[in-house]
Formats: C-alpha cells, sequence, structure tokens
C-alpha cells in the first residue's frame, strides 16, 4: 500500500476508531501518529534516494485528484508527522485532567489527516478541500472549551478571519485551473502574465489569513483560547504553516511585481506583531504574536525571491515554536494562569522545563549553533541580496531585532519572582514531548545542508549576513532583558497592547459599515413589514364592511320579506274557519252569485 | 240543438248537483271527494257532449277532457294520501274534527 495514503489514513482511521470506542483515545491516537510518523519518514527517505511516489485517485473529469511526495512534500509531511507526535505525546500529561478527551484526540487526529493531505496535496482541488478540512478543525479545536466565556467568539473571529481569506485563495485557484486547463499544481505554476500577478496576489490574501499577516493577524492571539497542545501544534506549526506552505510552493510561478508585495505584508507584520509581542502581557498571545512576526520573516524571505530559505525557517520555527508553546503549557498548569504577571518566577519551579523554554527562545532569537541562527541567516542573507535590499533587510533586522527583545523579556520575567512548588499530573508525558521538541529544535540546523541537497538548492553563505544577525539578536536579547519594556517601547505601548488599533480599525471600517448597512436593511425590512400589515389590515376592514352590508342589508330585506309573509299569512289564516263545508259552501253560493250575476249582464246587453 | 245534446246537458246537470249535495253533506273526507268527483265528472260530461254535437271535427275538445282526467287521477292520489295520513295520525277521517289544522 502507498505510503501516502497510510500518512494520511493512518491518523484518519484512528480518529473514527476513537470516536466509535470512545475509550482510550490517548492510545489510539498516539498510535495513529506514530504510524503516520512512520509512513512520512518513509516518503523522506525514498525521497532521498530520488524516487518520487504519487497516489492518483479519480476526481472531476480530466482533473484527477492525485497525493505526490516530491522532496518538499514529503519533507513538510515529515514535519507535520513529528510535531504532531510529540505535541500529542505532551498532550497526553496537559490533557490527564480533561472530562473530554475523546473529542479532543478525534478532532486533533482529524487536524493531522487534513494537514496531511495539505501538505501531499498534488492538485488544487485537493489542497481547497485539505484547506478547508484545517479551518473546520481549527475552529473546533480553539472553540474546544466553549463553556468558557470568551471562548466561542475567539473561535468564530479566527473562523471569520481565515475564511474571509480564504476566498482568496478560491480565486486564485480557479484563474490557475483556467489558466493551464489543469488543476495540477505543478502544472499550474506554468503560468505568466497578468494572470501570475492578480493570483499571485490573491494566493497573497489567502497566505495572509492562514499565516495571520498584518492586517489580518488578530486572530491568532484569539485563538490561544484553545488548549495549550492546540496552540503548540496548530497556531505556530502547522496550520499556520499553511500560509507560508502555499507561498513557499507556488513561488517559482510568482512574477516579480508579487514579490514585492509579499515582501513588503511581511516585512510590516514582523515589524508590527514583534512590537505587539513586546507589549503583550499574557505568555501564550506573546507568543501568538511571535509567530505572526516569524511567519512575517519567512514571507520575507520568499518576497526576496529565496524561498529555501523561507522553508528552512518554516522548519526551524515549527520545532521551536512548538517547545515554547510546550513550555508555556507548563507553566500555565503550575500558575494556572497564562498572564505574565502570575507567571513571574515560574521557571525557577521547574527549571529543567524552563531550560528547555530557554533554549527554544534563543534558537528563536538566532544564537548559534542553534537551528534559528541557520535559518534567519538565510532569511537576511536572501533580503540583502534582493534588489530591494534596503527596505526587505531593515525589514528582517527588526525583526530580529524584535525577536530577540521580547523572548529576553518573556525569559526575564520567568525567572525573577518568587518560586512556587506544585505538583503537575501527567508531567513526565509532557516533559517527554517537550525534550524531543527541544532537541530538534536545537540541533536541526545541522541539518539544512542535507535539506538543501534533497531540493537540489542551495544558498549562499554570507558573512555580512551572519554579523548582522547575529549582532541584531544579542542587542535584541541584550535589550529585552535588561530594559522593561515599559521604557523599551515607550509612546508606543499602549499602541501595541491594543494590537496598533488594527482590530479597531476592522471595526470602524468593516464593522461599522456592515452595522450601518443592516440597520437601513432592517429599517427597509420594517418598512415593508408595517406596508404588508396596513395592506392586511385594510382587507380586514373590507370584510368587515362586505360581513355588516351581508347581514344588515341583503339578509336584512330578505328577511324583512320572509318575516312579512309570514305575517300575512298569519293574518290570512284567521280568516278561516278551519271548517271544510263551511267554506265549500261558501265557495258554491260565491260561484253560483258570479254565474248568477254574469248570466244577468248576458241577457241585459 | 238537437236531443240528443239536450239529454247529455240535463245528465250532465244532474251529476254536478248531486256531486254538489254530497259534497256540501258529508262530513268524511272519503265521501266529500267523491262529491268533488261527481261536479268533475258532471262538468266534463257537458264538455265531451258540446264537442261531439257542436264541433266533433275539432280535437282540442277530446284532448282537454284527457287532460281533465288526469288531473282528476292526481287530484284523487294527493286527497287520498292525506286521507291516510289523517286516519293514521287520529284513526278518524271525520272533517268536523279537522279545524285544528288551521293552525
Amino acid at each position: 500500500m502507498n505510503l501516502i495514503a497510510i500518512a494520511i489514513l493512518a491518523p484518519f482511521s484512528m480518529m473514527v476508531l476513537i470516536l466509535t470506542l470512545r475509550r482510550i483515545p490517548a492510545v489510539l491516537a498516539l498510535f495513529g501518529a506514530a504510524v503516520g510518523l512512520i509512513a512520512s519518514s518513509g516518503l523522506l527517505s525514498s525521497a532521498f534516494s530520488g524516487t518520487n511516489s504519487e497516489l492518483l485517485l479519480p476526481g472531476l473529469p480530466d482533473m484527477p485528484l492525485h497525493l505526490v511526495a516530491t522532496p518538499l512534500t514529503a519533507l513538510l509531511s515529515t514535519m507535520v508527522a513529528v510535531i504532531s507526535s510529540m505535541v500529542l505525546v505532551y498532550a497526553v500529561g496537559y490533557m490527564q485532567q480533561d472530562k473530554e478527551k475523546t473529542r479532543f484526540f478525534a478532532t486533533m487526529l482529524l487536524f493531522i489527516s487534513a494537514m496531511q493531505t495539505l501538505v501531499l496535496a498534488g492538485d488544487w482541488v485537493l489542497l481547497l478541500s485539505a484547506w478547508e478540512l484545517i479551518g473546520l478543525s481549527s475552529y473546533l479545536l480553539i472553540g474546544f472549551w466553549y463553556q468558557r466565556a470568551g471562548v466561542k467568539s475567539a473561535a468564530t473571529r479566527a473562523f471569520l478571519y481565515t475564511r474571509s481569506a480564504d476566498l482568496g485563495l478560491y480565486i486564485a485557484a480557479f484563474i490557475l485551473i483556467d489558466n493551464a486547463g489543469s488543476s495540477d499544481i505543478a502544472t499550474t505554476l506554468g503560468t505568466g502574465g497578468n494572470a501570475a500577478v492578480v493570483a499571485g496576489l490573491l494566493l497573497l490574501v489567502a497566505a495572509m489569513g492562514k499565516s495571520a499577516q498584518t492586517p489580518l493577524h488578530d486572530w491568532l492571539q484569539g485563538a490561544m483560547a484553545g488548549p495549550t497542545p492546540v496552540s503548540a501544534l496548530l497556531h505556530s506549526a502547522t496550520l499556520v504553516a499553511a500560509g507560508a506552505i502555499l507561498l513557499i510552493r507556488t513561488a517559482p510561478m510568482l512574477p516579480p511585481e508579487t514579490l514585492l508585495v509579499i515582501g513588503i505584508v511581511g516585512g510590516i507584520t514582523t515589524v508590527i506583531t514583534g512590537l505587539i509581542a513586546l507589549g503583550e502581557r499574557d505568555l501564550k498571545r506573546m507568543l501568538a504574536a511571535s509567530t505572526s512576526s516569524q511567519y512575517g520573516l519567512m514571507l520575507l524571505a520568499i518576497g526576496a525571491g529565496i524561498p529555501l530559505a523561507a522553508l528552512l525557517h518554516l522548519i526551524a520555527h515549527a520545532a521551536i515554536k512548538s517547545s515554547l508553546f510546550l513550555g508555556a503549557g507548563v507553566f500555565q498548569h503550575s500558575r494556572e494562569s497564562t498572564a505574565l504577571v502570575d507567571l513571574q518566577g515560574a521557571g525557577r519551579d521547574r527549571p529543567r522545563i524552563f531550560f528547555g523554554f530557554a533554549l527554544a527562545a534563543f534558537a528563536l532569537a538566532g544564537i548559534p549553533p542553534l537551528s534559528g541562527f541557520f535559518s534567519k541567516d538565510a532569511i537576511i542573507a536572501a533580503t540583502l541580496a534582493s534588489p530591494d535590499a534596503m527596505l526587505l533587510a531593515t525589514f528582517a533586522l527588526t525583526g530580529t531585532l524584535l525577536t530577540g527583545a521580547y523572548m529576553a523579556r518573556a525569559l526575564h520575567i520567568l525567572w525573577r519572582g518568587e518560586k512556587q512548588t506544585r505538583e503537575i499530573a501527567g508531567l513526565q508525558w509532557m516533559g517527554a514531548g517537550l525534550a524531543v521538541l527541544v532537541i530538534l529544535a536545537a540541533i536541526l540546523g545541522f541539518t539544512f545542508t542535507t535539506i538543501e541537497t534533497l531540493l537540489n538548492n542551495h544558498l549562499d553563505e554570507s558573512t555580512l549576513a551572519q554579523i548582522l544577525g547575529l549582532s541584531a539578536a544579542l542587542s535584541g536579547l541584550a535589550l529585552g532583558w535588561f530594559i522593561p519594556a515599559k521604557r523599551l517601547l515607550g509612546p508606543l505601548r499602549p499602541w501595541a497592547q491594543q494590537s496598533f488599533a488594527i482590530t479597531g480599525g476592522f471595526d470602524v471600517w468593516l464593522v461599522k459599515p456592515a452595522f450601518a448597512i443592516a440597520r437601513s436593511c432592517e429599517q427597509v425590512e420594517r418598512g415593508l413589514y408595517a406596508t404588508v400589515l396596513a395592506i392586511g389590515r385594510l382587507g380586514l376592514r373590507l370584510g368587515l364592511a362586505a360581513r355588516f352590508s351581508d347581514e344588515r342589508g341583503i339578509d336584512g330585506l330578505i328577511f324583512s320579506l320572509v318575516n312579512n309573509t309570514i305575517e300575512l299569512g298569519n293574518r290570512a289564516r284567521t280568516l278561516q274557519s278551519g271548517l271544510i263545508h263551511r267554506e265549500m259552501a261558501i265557495t258554491v253560493v260565491g260561484t253560483a252569485f258570479i254565474l248568477v250575476s254574469a248570466l244577468l249582464a248576458l241577457l241585459v246587453y | 240543438m238537437s236531443i240528443d245534446l239536450l239529454i247529455a246537458l240535463i245528465t250532465g246537470a244532474a251529476l254536478f248537483g248531486v256531486g254538489i249535495y254530497g259534497a256540501l253533506s258529508q262530513t268524511n273526507l272519503v265521501m266529500i271527494m267523491m262529491g268533488v268527483e261527481l261536479i268533475l265528472a258532471g262538468a266534463m260530461v257537458n264538455l265531451v257532449a258540446f264537442w261531439r254535437y257542436l264541433h266533433p271535427d275539432n280535437p282540442a275538445g277530446q284532448m282537454f277532457v284527457l287532460i281533465i282526467m288526469t288531473v282528476m287521477a292526481i287530484e284523487m292520489a294527493v286527497g287520498f294520501g292525506v286521507a291516510i295520513a289523517r286516519f293514521r295520525a287520529k284513526g278518524s277521517v271525520e272533517m268536523e274534527e279537522a279545524v285544528e289544522l288551521k293552525g
């Protein structure tokens, strides 16, 4: 059987099994993820040996659905499988006290199989359906604790933001299919001209929604209302990655104009969300803002024309950010909160967890020899080499600086404070999942050359980029550690804490007009309603009048006729005696009288 | 005017007279109706006589008599129907007792 099918169907069948058995969900979930991981690794090793496997399924006429395992997709599939397996291991511990494990693990598995379908999809139709599925499971997982206040609205907000951006993907896919006459992604990449520009921009819109780029970044912070494993898997490593993956896969098609727009969007996002992360008062929300910021860096790399750098950062970031989230989840359990005020000194409670968290934080900031150093270095080198080096490199370096600053700030807050001790159930599971991911985050950088050979592509080394990146990261770390965020942000702080009022901007530019339209529609509706009611009342009046004229007019006439006739009959009756003989005698006499007088009259004339 | 016509008219008049006497003198509904039948019969004899001796070639007289005979039959049916209904309800058909039909 094809490994591609196993990679997708293993999690999916386990989900079905969990939903039918409703027992031992954690075991089944781990089993499904493990089988998926083995299959994905198999795909990767066959990609190393140079064979691309493909799975062709019947689909629309002339547009078969097919899944492909090229080196790129096999790599992404392996990444998804590794991260999801580790997060599931962690979730076994994290969800130990939760009552609805069945729902949680089933939805997680649904997400994993959908994500595998997304990365392995070889044609647009399958990609679109997988895109929808990850959107759905993300909605379900963010709203997992739907009884808690604000969770439902966060889930709905995330869903609406990404859904509206998804329109871009739909239109882009239709344009590309229409242009190339085939739904095969590889074939459509040959599109050029205006279609490529438009489709590229629309794809960017879709990626902005899913990867939480400014101005659509707001939902990601709200999505932190979900359980921490969800944040670690969906909102750092996989779901959010879908946007970047989409652009990386379509990068060969994108014309320079579109690339510049992508770079600028990424640059603005990395700066703005970096500032938001610096001003954030909640650890998970801070990590979410940082996720947006890192995806901004990836878009920068794509915009600079070197998607390989973005891919490397995507892979490194997946391991780093999921370990950060998993660490944050442990702190959350130990203090029953994610607010930074409550987490002061939480690092001292669990030194080993804190060590892992710090290692991942340094990796994210870009300290050698951790993985983030290599990928950030590649991104900075890419921006320096691009035609718009001044603009893009500034963005990239600012992003790196901010990354260092907010990570140092988080570490500072977690380390400085009172130590508290509290038992956490399932810590071994959480520790195990976290340990593997932290190790990956640390050493992934050394596999990058292998990945480069696998993808048959090579990145230029740049000493300038290394020096600039490292100095930006170090100065960022120093700033974040020694200077409180209050002074660091200065007058920007209230803005940053309100997401730069971009949500407010949406309120003014979209929500208020929408409400105004809705209100005027309601007015029209009410007017229509009143008119209809008035027409109805008029009809009722007419009916009443008709009834009145019928009852009093026509009926009255007829009944008076009837009554008069009866009256007449009553009067006439009294004239009679009821004795037949008398009446008959009168008749005979009367007739005789008439006859005689008639005869007499005859005789006279 | 022939003697035959005269004899016929006298017979009709006699029948008519007997009928009126019967209708007025009897109290029983059946007997009253007999009288009424005799009145009608006398009138019919007159009609037939005039047709037979004065205008034998005009068929209208014949037809008229036939129609009257039909009407007589119907009148008899209705009358006896009333008599039977009255007998069933009260056990007699004496008209002196039927004053309450006046209502």
